[in-house]
C-alpha cells in the first residue's frame, strides 16, 4: 500500500521536487560565489557576515518546499471531495499516517542535494583560520525544518477549504486589529504576538530561528 | 446472513434544507435491488450513510452483517463502489489507477482486470484525466468488479452515458453477479434502466424511502383502473389507492398499488363496473407512487 501511495506522491510533486532539489544544491553554492571577495582576502569578519545574511534563504527555502510538498500531498484528494481515499478498505489514520510518510520520504531528494552542495562548495575554498564549514549540521537543521514545515502546512492543508478559510481570516483579523490599534494608538499588537511567538518560541518552530551558517566559528 | 444491507431509523441533516429521516431499508443477500428517486431525493446521501462516508445522527446500519461505522474498514474491504462522479486521481494512468487500486484489495483479480480491461477497450497508458465519460464510467466499473466484491454499490452508474456503454457496464455487472451471486445496490433516476435488471426496488423521495418491495410486485401490481358508476367513498379496499381521477359522466380513472387478479369483484361489490385494467410500465407507477405520496406532505404543508 504505502509502495503505490508513494509513487502516487512522487507523481504528483516531482515537478516540484526538482525545482527544490535544485535550489537546495545551488544554496550553497551560491553563498559561497557571493562570499568569494571575503574569502579571496581571508576575511574572516566578512565572510560570517555575508554567510548569515545569505543564511536566511536557507529557513525560506525549508519552509517553502514544506508549504508546496505538503500543499500537493492533498490537492488530488480535494479534487475528488475526498471520495476514493474515504471508500478505500482502510483505517482513515492510516492513510493519513502513509500520506504523510510517502511526502516527507520525498523531501529527502533536496536534503540530501543541500548537503551534497555543501560538500562541494566546502571543498571549492579555502577557509580562513579560526573558521570551519558546518556541511552536515546545516542540513540536519534544514532537514528538520523542511519537515516541521511539511508537517503543519500538511495538517492545515488535510482540512476542508473551510479550515484554512478560518485560519486565514483568523491571521487577517489579527492583522487589521493591529493595523486599526496602531492608528488609535492603542495597546493591540496581537499580530506580533502570533509572529513573535511563532518565530521566538522554542518549540519545534525554533529550528527556523537564528543564524543558518555553512562557514562559522 | 440473510440481509446484505440492513438500516434501521436512521436520521441525517445535511444543512437547513435536507434531511433524511428514519429511513430503514432492508437489501437481501443475492438481489439485485434498485434505488429509485428523483434527483436530489436522498440516494446519494444514503449510499455515503451505508459506506460510512458520513455520520448518521441516529439510527443503526449493518452491511454484509458488520456494523457501520465500527466497522467500516474491513466492510470496505467486500465493496465495489462506483459513485456518481469520478473520484479517481486524473493524473494516473489506466494502469496506475488499476494498480493502486489494487494494492488495497486483497481479492483484487489482476488477470479479470486485464481482459474487463480489454472488453472496455480501455488504454492501460491513458490518462485518467483525458477519459472521457464513457471510458471512465468503464474504468470505474473495472475498479469494482475486479476486486470481487460480495456487494457492489452503484450510484448511477450509467447516467449520462451512451446506449452501449451503458449496456456493456450493465452486462458486466449481471455477468458477475450470476458467476458470484453477490449482491447488487444500484441507484438510478432511470427506471426504465432498473426495470430490466433489479429484483428488488426502493423509491426514495425527500429523503424519506416511499416503497420497498420485490420489482415484480411492483411492476404487476401498479395499475390503471377505468370505472364508472364508482360510489364516492373507497373503503376497506385490498389495495392502495394511489390517485383518482374523474374523467365525463360517472367514468374515473383509477392508479392503484396491489393490484391483485380477482379485485375487480371489490370494485363491482359496491355497484361500479371495472371497464379496463391497464398494466402501467415501471415509470409510470414510479411517477404515480411518486405525487402519491407527496400529496400528504403537500397537504401538511
Amino acid at each position: 500500500m504505502f509502495r503505490v501511495i508513494l509513487a502516487t506522491q512522487w507523481k504528483w510533486t516531482r515537478g516540484a521536487l526538482l525545482i527544490a532539489t535544485c535550489a537546495a544544491f545551488a544554496l550553497p553554492l551560491l553563498s559561497i560565489r557571493n562570499a568569494s571577495t571575503a574569502l579571496e582576502e581571508m576575511n574572516a569578519r566578512d565572510l560570517l557576515a555575508i554567510m548569515n545574511t545569505i543564511g536566511m534563504a536557507y529557513g525560506l527555502t525549508a519552509g517553502s518546499i514544506g508549504l508546496v510538498i505538503a500543499a500537493m500531498a492533498w490537492t488530488p484528494d480535494h479534487a475528488g471531495r475526498h471520495v476514493y481515499a474515504l471508500a478505500l478498505p482502510l483505517a482513515r489514520w492510516k492513510y493519513v499516517a502513509m500520506r504523510f510518510a510517502a511526502g516527507a520520504l520525498t523531501l529527502t531528494a533536496p536534503v540530501i542535494a543541500l548537503w551534497i552542495g555543501g560538500v562541494v562548495a566546502i571543498a571549492s575554498i579555502q577557509i580562513p583560520a579560526g573558521l570551519h564549514s558546518h556541511a552536515a549540521a546545516l542540513t540536519i537543521r534544514f532537514a528538520l525544518a523542511t519537515l516541521v514545515a511539511y508537517a503543519t502546512f500538511f495538517a492545515i492543508s488535510s482540512g476542508t477549504k473551510r479550515t484554512a478559510g478560518l485560519i486565514l481570516s483568523t491571521l487577517a483579523g489579527a492583522l487589521i486589529l493591529e493595523l486599526v490599534g496602531e492608528a488609535l494608538n492603542l495597546p493591540l499588537r496581537p499580530f506580533f504576538l502570533f509572529v513573535d511567538f511563532v518565530m521566538n518560541w522554542s518549540g519545534t518552530l525554533g529550528v527556523f530561528n537564528g543564524p543558518w551558517m555553512l562557514i562559522d566559528v | 446472513m440473510t440481509d446484505a444491507i440492513r438500516m434501521r431509523a436512521l436520521c441525517y441533516r445535511a444543512g437547513s434544507h435536507f434531511d433524511i429521516s428514519d429511513l430503514s431499508l432492508t437489501v437481501p443477500a443475492g438481489a439485485v435491488y434498485g434505488f429509485l428517486g428523483p434527483n436530489g431525493s436522498g440516494k446519494t446521501t444514503t449510499i455515503r450513510l451505508l459506506l460510512g462516508l458520513l455520520r448518521a445522527r441516529h439510527g443503526e446500519i449493518e452491511v454484509l452483517g458488520r456494523s457501520i461505522p465500527r466497522d467500516v474498514a474491513a466492510t470496505l474491504a467486500r465493496i465495489g463502489y462506483v459513485p456518481e462522479r469520478p473520484h479517481i486521481y486524473p493524473s494516473l494512468t489506466v494502469a496506475e489507477a488499476m494498480r493502486f487500486h489494487a494494492a488495497f484489495h486483497a481479492r483484487w483479480d489482476g488477470a479479470w482486470a486485464a481482459e474487463l480491461a480489454a472488453t472496455f477497450l480501455l488504454r492501460g497508458d491513458a490518462r485518467v484525466g483525458t477519459l472521457s465519460k464513457g471510458e471512465m464510467g468503464k474504468l470505474m466499473m473495472l475498479l469494482a468488479l475486479a476486486q470481487r466484491p460480495e456487494l457492489l454499490v452503484l450510484d448511477e452508474p450509467t447516467d449520462g452515458l451512451d446506449p452501449v456503454v451503458r449496456r456493456d457496464m450493465l452486462e458486466s455487472v449481471l455477468g458477475y453477479v450470476a458467476e458470484h451471486g453477490a449482491t447488487v445496490f444500484i441507484s438510478s433516476h432511470l427506471v426504465h434502466e432498473l426495470e430490466r435488471i433489479c429484483d428488488w426496488v426502493g423509491v426514495m423521495d425527500r429523503g424519506r424511502l416511499v416503497a420497498e418491495l420485490p420489482m415484480q410486485l411492483f411492476k404487476d401490481g401498479i395499475k390503471r383502473v377505468r370505472i364508472t358508476g364508482a360510489t364516492a367513498e373507497v373503503s376497506g379496499a385490498p389495495f392502495v389507492l394511489l390517485k383518482r381521477e374523474r374523467g365525463q359522466g360517472t367514468a374515473e380513472e383509477w392508479i392503484v398499488r396491489g393490484w391483485k387478479a380477482g379485485m375487480e369483484s371489490y370494485i363491482e361489490g359496491s355497484g361500479a363496473v371495472v371497464r379496463e385494467v391497464i398494466d402501467l410500465d415501471l415509470e409510470d407507477g414510479f411517477v404515480e407512487m411518486l405525487r402519491a405520496a407527496r400529496v400528504p406532505q403537500a397537504k401538511e404543508a
